[in-house]
C-alpha cells in the first residue's frame, strides 16, 4: 500500500516536471510595451511551439544579478536596455546566445552582440503641444534647451541612460560625429540652464500624461509614445531633428532554467514577422532587417527608420564601459 | 507603552512558544537579508569603510540625509496638529458621529496608497482641479507648484500618515476622565490652560508613540516622495532604490539603509527613555 502511494507520488512528481519544462519566463518592463510584446511575440510562439511563456516584471538589474549570484534564476528571457546588456556581459552575468538558433544574418549590426540582440529601437524625439506655441514651432534640440523662445516646462527621461546627455551637447553645438567621449562637464552645464525646469518622467505612460495634460508642453520622448498619443487623436508636434536611438535588447541571464527554450523564444521574437508585429502594435522600430518590408508603408513612415537622415547612435559600448560613472554623476546632479 | 508590557509580564511565560513561527518568519525573510545587504555595505567593492566615506563625505548624499530628515520632520508636526482636534473630537462626538469620522480616517488607511498617490497628483498638478480652481477664482494668475517638490511630498504624506498620528492619541486621551477638564474649569482654568496644562500632557505618551511612529515610517517612505517630489528633494529611501536597482550599487545602497537603520534604532531607543520609562513608574 505505501509503495503505491509512493509511486503514485513520484508518478506525480515527474508529470509536474514535465509540466514545468513546457514553461518558460519572459520578464519585460510591463505596461503597453510588455502586452505588445506579449501579443507579438509569446502568444504565437506557444501557439506553435507548445512552451508556455509567463510573462514577469518588471525588469530589476539588482534582482538579476542577486538572482544569478545565488545560483536561482527564475528568469530565462529578460528585455533589458541594450547598454545594460553589454555591461551584464563583461561582468559575466548572462549565458552566450545560440546563434544557431537565433538567425545573426537577419538583425541590425547596430544592436547585435554575442550576449545579446535588440529586442526593439527607438529614438528619442523633441515632442511638443502645438496649442502651447502659438509662434514658431520647436524644431530642433536646441530649442528644446532654449527657455527664452520657449518659455515653460519641459519634460525629460529621469533614469541614466543613453539620450539626455547626449541631446544636451548636440544642442550645444557638439557636431554628432564628436559625441564620444561624452562630455559630461559640458553636458551638465546645458542641462544646469534648464534644470529649474525640468519636470523628469519616469515611464513612457507618465511623459504622455505630462504632454497631454499641458503640465509640460515640450518634451523629450520615445517616439512610440508620441504616436500612440497621436493616434488617439491628440495634436502633436514631433521634431526628428537628430533623434537619437537607443535600444533594447534580449538575454538570458546565466544559469537560467529553460536556456533551449529561451533561445527558440528569442529566434522567434527577432524573426521578420514577430518584429513588424510588434512594430505595429507598439511603434518602436523593428531590428530585424526584412522586418520594413511586411509592413504598411503608412506605419513605416512613422518609425525611427524612416528618419536615419537626421539620426543620431547613442554609443551602446561607451554606455556600458561609463555606466556606472555616468549615472552616479547623474543622479548626483539630480540630487543637487 | 512599558505600562503594557508590565500588564503583558505575567502571562508572557506560557505563550512564549506561540511567537515561534512569527520570529521564525521575521529571521528568514527580514534578518538573513537584512544581514547579507549590509555585509555588503563593507565587502563591496572591496573590504573596509569606503562605502560610509563616500557616503558621509559627499554634499549629495548629506542633502539626501537632511531632505529625508526635513521631510519626516515636518510631516510629524503637521500630522500632530491635524490629528490631536481629530482625536479628540472622536473622544467626545456622540457616538453615531464619532463612529462616521472613524470610519473617514480609517478608510483612508485602507485605499491603495499608489491610487491615493496618484490621486494626489491628478489634484496637485499645474492644470490639476485646485490650480485650476485657484486660477478660475482669480486667487492666482499662475499655476502654483505643488507637485514635484517639498510641498507635494508633504502634503501627500501628511495624508497618509493622519492615521497613524490620529489612532494612538485616540487611545489616550479617551481614557482620560472628562471630569479633569470640568476640575480644571471649577479651579479658574480658562479652556486655553485646561487644554494646555491639564489634556495636552496627559495625552503626551499618546503624542510620543503617534510621532514616532510617523516620523520613522516618514524616513523610509518610497512610494509618495517618489512620485510627489522632484529629484531635487530626493529622500532616502530613493537613493538606495536606486543603487540597488538601476546603479546595481549593493554596497553604498547597504551603507545608505544600514545608516537609516541605525537612526531608526537610536530613535526608537531614545523615545522608550523619555516616554515609555516615566509613564511605566507613574
Amino acid at each position: 500500500m505505501k509503495s503505491r502511494i509512493f509511486a503514485l507520488a513520484a508518478a506525480g512528481l515527474l508529470a509536474s516536471q514535465a509540466a514545468a519544462a513546457e514553461d518558460m519566463v519572459f520578464t519585460s518592463w510591463g505596461g503597453t510595451t510588455q502586452d505588445a510584446q506579449a501579443e507579438a511575440w509569446a502568444e504565437p510562439f506557444t501557439a506553435e511551439s507548445g512552451i508556455n511563456i509567463i510573462q514577469d516584471g518588471p525588469t530589476d538589474y539588482g534582482k538579476l544579478k542577486a538572482m544569478v549570484e545565488a545560483g536561482n534564476v527564475a528568469w530565462d528571457v529578460v528585455d533589458v536596455e541594450f547598454d545594460y546588456a553589454l555591461q551584464a556581459s563583461n561582468q559575466g552575468l548572462l549565458e552566450p546566445l545560440d546563434f544557431d538558433v537565433i538567425d545573426r544574418e537577419s538583425l541590425d549590426p547596430r544592436f547585435t552582440s554575442d550576449y545579446a540582440v535588440g529586442s526593439f529601437y527607438y529614438s528619442f524625439v523633441l515632442g511638443y503641444n502645438p496649442a502651447h506655441f502659438s509662434g514658431d514651432a520647436p524644431e530642433s534640440l536646441s530649442d528644446l534647451f532654449d527657455l527664452e523662445a520657449f518659455p515653460g516646462k519641459r519634460t525629460f527621461y529621469k533614469w541614466s541612460a543613453p539620450g539626455v546627455i547626449e541631446a544636451a551637447l548636440l544642442a550645444d553645438g557638439v557636431p554628432a560625429d564628436e559625441l564620444y567621449p561624452l562630455d559630461l562637464d559640458r553636458a551638465f552645464a546645458k542641462l544646469d540652464t534648464i534644470k529649474s525646469e525640468i519636470i523628469w518622467w519616469a515611464g513612457g505612460a507618465q511623459s504622455q500624461q505630462l504632454l497631454a495634460s499641458g503640465e509640460a508642453p515640450i518634451g523629450f520622448f520615445w517616439n512610440g509614445r508620441l504616436t500612440a498619443l497621436q493616434d488617439d487623436g491628440m495634436d502633436v508636434g514631433i521634431s526628428w531633428d537628430h533623434n537619437i536611438t537607443a535600444a533594447d535588447a534580449l538575454v538570458v541571464p546565466k544559469g537560467a532554467p529553460n536556456k533551449e527554450a529561451a533561445m527558440a523564444y528569442i529566434a522567434h521574437a527577432t524573426s521578420a514577422e514577430a518584429q513588424a508585429e510588434f512594430a505595429r502594435l507598439s511603434s518602436y522600430a523593428p531590428i530585424n532587417l526584412g522586418s520594413p518590408e511586411l509592413m504598411d508603408s503608412e506605419i513605416r513612415a512613422t518609425l525611427p527608420d524612416a528618419q536615419t537622415a537626421v539620426q543620431v547612435n547613442a554609443d551602446m559600448a561607451y554606455w556600458a564601459e561609463h555606466r556606472d560613472e555616468i549615472g552616479n554623476r547623474w543622479y548626483a546632479w539630480q540630487a543637487e | 507603552m512599558s505600562s503594557t508590557f508590565a500588564l503583558a509580564r505575567p502571562r508572557m511565560r506560557k505563550g512564549t512558544g506561540m511567537i515561534l513561527p512569527a520570529l521564525v518568519l521575521l529571521l528568514a525573510f527580514f534578518v538573513v537579508p537584512v544581514a547579507l545587504l549590509l555585509s555588503r555595505s563593507v565587502t563591496e567593492p572591496e573590504l573596509g569603510l569606503q562605502n560610509y566615506r563616500e557616503l558621509l563625505a559627499s554634499g549629495t548624499y548629506a542633502k539626501i540625509f537632511f531632505n529625508t530628515f526635513l521631510v519626516a520632520g515636518l510631516v510629524t508636526l503637521i500630522t500632530a496638529l491635524l490629528a490631536f482636534p481629530v482625536a479628540w473630537a472622536l473622544v467626545i462626538m456622540p457616538r453615531l458621529l464619532a463612529g462616521l469620522l472613524f470610519a473617514i480616517v480609517l478608510l483612508s488607511m485602507w485605499t491603495n496608497l499608489l491610487a491615493r498617490t496618484y490621486a494626489w497628483m491628478v489634484l496637485l498638478q499645474q492644470t490639476g482641479l485646485i490650480n485650476r480652481t485657484l486660477m478660475q477664482f482669480g486667487l492666482t494668475s499662475e499655476p502654483i507648484p505643488l507637485v514635484n517638490n517639498l510641498t507635494g511630498v508633504t502634503i501627500g504624506m501628511v495624508y497618509i500618515m493622519l492615521p497613524f498620528m490620529v489612532l494612538p492619541i485616540y487611545g489616550v486621551i479617551r481614557k482620560i476622565d472628562p471630569a479633569i477638564l470640568q476640575a480644571a474649569a471649577l479651579c479658574g482654568a480658562t479652556r486655553l490652560q485646561a487644554l494646555g496644562r491639564v489634556l495636552l500632557p496627559l495625552a503626551v505618551p499618546g503624542i510620543a508613540s503617534g510621532a514616532l511612529m510617523v516620523f520613522v515610517m516618514s524616513l523610509g517612505y518610497f512610494v509618495t516622495p517618489a512620485l510627489l517630489g522632484g529629484t531635487s528633494n530626493m529622500m532616502l529611501a530613493e537613493m538606495i532604490a536606486q543603487q540597488v536597482q538601476s546603479l546595481v550599487n549593493w554596497g553604498l545602497g547597504g551603507a545608505a539603509a544600514f545608516i537609516l537603520l541605525v537612526v531608526t534604532l537610536s530613535l526608537y531607543a531614545l523615545q522608550l527613555r523619555l516616554i515609555g520609562e516615566p509613564k511605566g513608574t507613574a
